[in-house]
């Protein structure tokens, strides 16, 4: 079967495309050993079947993160057997700059201009024709939002030609690309890169095709040609005259771009107080909807699933053993539900719409020194905002980030935020027992301890987190079936991930409590409870607490042999629940969300993030305890 | 006169990028090329990265980065 790889810059409508293209029916699937993802699907050319994918959006094929490196890397692979570079018609210069890099790989290739309605308001009139003429490259025009011109897209697709015409430098330029590029050949140092791409970024200073030449015959060639060349500033000098020429020979424009609203929009939500102000209305506004929408809907679900609980048990009172199976299958199904419709399916929505309509980018800009002290970015902002409603979608955010380094920190940090099901424990039993002015405290040290986790980590974790360099994307108004497939895609890889993993922990856990393991269990952790100062009986509702943090509270009682919750002062003293509570907040997240950080960061990660939060939430327990004894 | 130099609302000519800069390719990409001419529109506070103007599109950059980038007042 074909292979149709979508490859463009960041916001250049690329996934509304592939959407248009691959519809509901594909998959995200991760780079092999990488934590970088990409989008699978297909579609038809005529009576043949062909796998789109959509790359990661990338400036250039020179990488400067993660995800871009996966992208040129997919690219150079034989897999691929037809390239659809797709052009922002309104940034039409810059774009043409990731074009002709593409078109020296010399695959079939087809370039579709899109937003052509966007370039048309800027007063940017493109003569297909003339431009597809200069490139020798098929141009097709596309409006992607409205599913314009997909059709003769894909007819060009059908019809793929590899480029009849190269990109050709200065004679003075070509010479000493040449000279470099003999010496790569004549000594076998060519790589997965075409050789003249190498030879020109190895000037140019490009870190993965610079490194195989300095250590080689090829070093003297190399440094005789970035000196000539003035470290390849000649060559991109060049390139980006021709790109200039290209445009003014296929585009005219006619009216000066006025931004006038957009630079408005932008005076309030970049502004240096203001700014904030809206962002954090905006934050609250996401969670408030998410999290007060989510909790009669999650209700609604667990009541249906506690009434066919009943039924199971009325039914199968006979069988004991059976009934325990069953029981945990639905529990398993009646949780991962009651997790994906109340709060991931509007949580993720929103998101998408924030990104589409591009305020993701601003949030960058106004959050960027903040997080920068913990290895961050502005934009890891989004995993812990939603961290307050469900730690999965705050886990599954962190795909937005695009380093290794920042999406390990990320991931491991959003599961420290307090969920909403630990937020029932906080308020539930520090709050209603010992007071509120202590529940609100708790939140405190935990932002705390949060931030101090993150400088730990930076200074720890090995990699670079790239500083902050790119476009801001104007402000655009996205469809509605954009923003439904998009949600669509996420939610159904939550549905595939975290079903079977709670149907498994479900069963296995009641399983234990069938076979009165329970005891067992106490005995093995009961010199941890002993150092933290707690009854060892506690030791099983923790472990149950893995599956759903909100049992850590409603086991409690029944594990402390008490009839009710309210009955908790009589078996626990406050300072007992203070150290459960601060315990509950910071050990091993929940199985759905061990399951998110593996998908997202691997399963060596997982380990680390599970092991490290276990380790954390002890020592915050055991300092609550030696705190409390000097006090 | 270095780009973090600059001041805000105020056009300026890119002289060159300093070597050893990671981000020169990213910047070479972005339209940041020695001979453009930036205009910077926006600084976020507590040393924040900083928006600037390159061709009509705004970008946004690091400190980090806007510290490599020579500049020239016109």
């Amino acid at each position: 079967m074909k292979t149709v790889a979508l490859i463009g810059q960041p916001n250049c409508g690329k996934s509304t495309l592939f959407n248009q293209l691959a519809g509901y029916k594909s998959l995200s699937a991760n780079f092999p050993g990488a934590t970088v993802e990409y989008t699978k699907g297909q579609t038809y050319i005529g009576d043949e079947v062909v796998d789109v994918i959509d790359l990661p959006g990338t400036y250039s094929l020179s990488w400067y993160d993660d995800a871009e490196k996966e992208t040129a890397r997919a690219l150079f692979s034989e897999d691929i057997d037809v390239i659809v570079n797709i052009l922002d018609a309104s940034t039409l210069v810059r774009s043409i700059e990731l074009t002709i890099e593409l078109m020296s790989l010399e695959k079939p290739i087809v370039v579709t201009l899109n937003m052509m309605d966007e370039a048309l308001k800027k007063g940017i009139y493109i003569n297909v024709k003339k431009l597809e003429s200069i490139l020798g490259v098929k141009v097709v025009p596309i409006i992607a939002k409205k599913g314009k011109g997909i059709k003769d897209l894909i007819e060009a697709i059908g019809n793929a030609q590899k480029p009849a015409k190269r990109c050709v430098y200065s004679k003075e330029v070509e010479k000493y690309i040449k000279m470099v590029m003999e010496c790569i050949d004549k000594n076998n140092l060519k790589n997965e890169w075409p050789t003249k791409l190498m030879a020109t970024k190895a000037i140019e200073g490009f870190e993965a095709c610079q490194k195989p030449l300095e250590n080689s015959v090829c070093k003297n060639a190399l440094k005789e040609a970035k000196f000539a060349l003035r470290d390849g500033l000649v060559i991109v000098q060049e390139r980006h005259a021709l790109c200039m020429d290209i445009f003014e020979n296929s585009a005219v424009v006619k009216k000066k771009e006025k931004r006038t609203l957009e630079d408005r929009l932008d005076n309030i939500l970049l502004h240096p107080f203001f700014g904030y102000l809206s962002m954090l209305a905006i934050f609250f506004s996401v969670f408030y909807i998410v999290f007060h929408g989510g909790v009669p809907v999650e209700n609604f679900i667990i009541n249906i699933f506690n009434n066919v609980d009943t039924f199971l048990e009325h039914s199968l009172s006979q069988h004991k053993l059976i009934l325990a199976i069953v029981k945990g299958i639905v529990d398993g199904v009646g949780a991962a539900f009651g997790i994906a419709f109340p709060y991931l399916l509007p949580f993720l929505f929103l998101i998408s719409l924030l990104e589409d309509i591009g305020y993701l980018p601003r949030i960058g800009f106004l959050l960027d020194s903040t997080m920068h002290k913990m290895g961050l970015h502005g934009t890891s902002i989004i995993p812990f905002i939603s961290g307050y409603g469900c730690s999965v979608p705050a886990i599954m955010a962190t795909r937005i980030l695009k380093s290794k380094k920042e999406k390990v920190i990320s991931a491991f940090l959003a599961s420290l935020v307090p969920c909403s099901a630990r937020t029932t424990v906080i308020m539930g039993l520090v709050g209603y027992f010992i007071g509120y002015g202590y529940a609100i405290l708790l939140y405190g040290i935990n932002i705390l301890i949060i931030m101090i986790s993150g400088m730990i980590l930076k200074k720890l974790l090995r990699g670079v987190s790239p500083e902050m360099a790119l476009d801001i994307p104007p402000y655009r108004l996205p469809t509605f079936k954009t923003l439904i497939l998009k949600t669509w895609h996420k939610v159904k890889d939550f549905v595939f991930l975290a079903v079977p993993i709670l149907i498994g922990g479900s069963v296995v856990l009641t399983l234990i409590s069938y076979y009165h393991l329970d005891n067992a269990i106490n005995g093995v952790f009961k010199p941890l409870m002993e150092i933290l100062g707690l009854p060892s009986s506690i030791a099983a509702v923790l472990l149950f607490g893995i599956l759903k943090k909100e049992l850590t509270l409603l086991m409690l009682y029944q594990a402390l042999g008490l009839s009710s919750l309210s009955q908790i002062p009589n078996a626990l003293t406050p300072n007992q629940m203070l150290i459960f509570t601060i315990f509950v907040i910071f050990y091993i997240p929940c199985l759905a969300t061990i399951a998110a950080i593996r998908k997202e960061v691997g399963l060596k990660n997982t380990i680390y993030i599970s092991t490290a939060t276990l380790l954390l939430a002890t020592f915050l327990a055991f300092s609550t305890k030696l705190l409390i004894n000097i006090l | 006169m270095k780009l973090i130099d600059g001041e805000l609302e105020k056009s300026y000519l890119v002289d060159s990028i300093d070597g050893g800069c990671i981000a020169k390719d990213r910047l070479w990409k972005l339209g940041i090329i020695p001979g453009v001419i930036v205009k910077i529109k926006r600084k976020a506070p507590l040393k924040g990265p900083f928006m600037i103007e390159v061709n009509g599109a705004d970008v946004v950059i690091g400190r980090g980065i806007a510290l490599k980038i020579n500049i020239r007042e016109i």
